[in-house]
């Protein structure tokens, strides 16, 4: 579907960079073979890439499937709190440790909330512990995939679950009481 | 007319739609941009279990951040964005595990052999060895090279500000990168004949 002006006009100088125009292959005197190679344009080789990767990396079926049921997920009257820190992505180089650290720290930042995320790992599982800043009571959906983890938190905005599979995961924080403000949801983050 | 129904209705429409409710239109761009995404994990050669995450992370993302989006006519390049930034998070974070052997990627010897299609057995044959010839052209450029072209190769045939986006580079260098590389490609397929 290549339906862009641009494209058209790069087929074109990508002939001519190449020296592929036919005047081209005449001077060159190249054989049979060479010609035939040659003959493809950009255009021609770069289809003939793309269904050789369409036939041997194809998007797995199932993705496709998660892809559609992504949409589900979809929330429309919730805050978004962003990730802002990742310790995995943000911290490696800073502060170099010895062996393999296993805890990884997440941050989520909305307005009014924060949610600070650890997550342990252990083979495939998953160990998450978390804390609303300010602390504060409130419900705590941890999303996964095809479930939902529902937990209250302590009075000091505490929560914790395990034995989650590994896989994107989205919190889900209930609006605070007396709607002193709305739901959250983070950012979807592989764990 | 109908979400989805047009292959070629403009990508912005289909975020519109899909941010108020219409669930055809979300399909319309998982068929659009699913093939996109997956060449970005190709390209930053990640196992399949890393793919698989940034695939379905990059879906979520934009199914919860669909209804705010600045400029909902550049989705597929906010999605290249995003399965970047993914797919180099998931590479430091498989620093720790044992990486993919990478022969395995883009690699004809993976192609399923029972699965010609309609091709008779000669023209498989001969589907087979250029694909073969291919592959190993392919695999003999400079990474940057198959890192440019894996993302090209994508269906439908993504646009340069979108590989531009999954690469993190401007999208005036693409056509000369993507013309050079082609040419490199040309010249290993002419070698890999005569030698």
């Amino acid at each position: 579907m290549h339906d862009e002006p641009d494209d058209t006009g790069l087929d074109e100088t990508g002939l001519d960079e190449a020296g592929l125009d036919e005047a081209g292959l005449d001077e060159a005197g190249l054989d049979e073979a060479g010609l035939d190679e040659a003959g493809l344009d950009d255009t021609g080789l770069e289809e003939e890439l793309r269904a050789l990767a369409a036939r041997l990396e194809p998007v797995p079926d199932r993705l496709m499937q998660a892809a559609v049921d992504a949409y589900a997920w979809r929330t429309v009257d919730a805050d978004l709190a962003e990730l802002v820190f990742d310790s995995l992505a943000d911290r490696d180089e800073l502060a170099p440790v010895r062996g393999r650290q296993q805890e990884r720290l997440l941050s989520f930042q909305a307005s009014g909330l924060a949610i600070e995320v650890e997550v342990t790992a252990a083979g495939s599982s998953r160990r998450l512990i978390g804390q609303l800043v300010p602390p504060q009571q409130a419900v705590v959906e941890i999303r996964h995939a095809d479930k939902v983890v529902t937990l209250t938190t302590d009075e000091f905005g505490r929560f914790a679950a395990g034995s989650l599979p590994a896989g994107p995961v989205s919190l889900r924080c209930g609006a605070g009481a007396g709607e002193a403000r709305s739901a959250v949801v983070t950012d979807w983050v592989p764990i | 007319m109908p979400a989805g129904a047009d292959p070629v209705q403009p990508p912005g429409d289909l975020v519109k739609a899909a941010a108020s409710g219409d669930e055809a239109a979300w399909k319309g761009l998982v068929e659009r941009f699913s093939g996109l995404i997956w060449s970005v994990t190709r390209a930053y050669r990640l196992g399949a279990a890393d793919a698989a995450d940034v695939f379905q992370t990059t879906w979520l993302r934009l199914a919860e951040y669909i209804g705010r989006l600045d400029h909902p006519e550049y989705v597929g390049a906010w999605l290249a964005t995003t399965a970047r930034r993914e797919s180099l998070r998931a590479s430091r974070a498989s620093a720790r595990v044992v990486p993919t052997d990478d022969d395995a990627v883009f690699d004809a010897r993976q192609a399923d052999a029972g699965k010609p299609g309609e091709a008779t057995p000669e023209e498989a044959v001969l589907m087979s060895e250029r694909a073969d010839q291919l592959g190993r052209a392919f695999r003999a450029l400079p990474a940057p090279c198959q890192k440019l072209l894996r993302l090209l190769m994508a269906t439908p045939a993504p646009s340069y500000a979108e590989v531009a986006a999954a690469l993190g580079r401007p999208v005036g260098s693409i056509g000369p990168t993507r013309a050079r590389c082609l040419r490199r490609l040309r010249e290993k397929l002419a070698w890999g004949k005569a030698g």
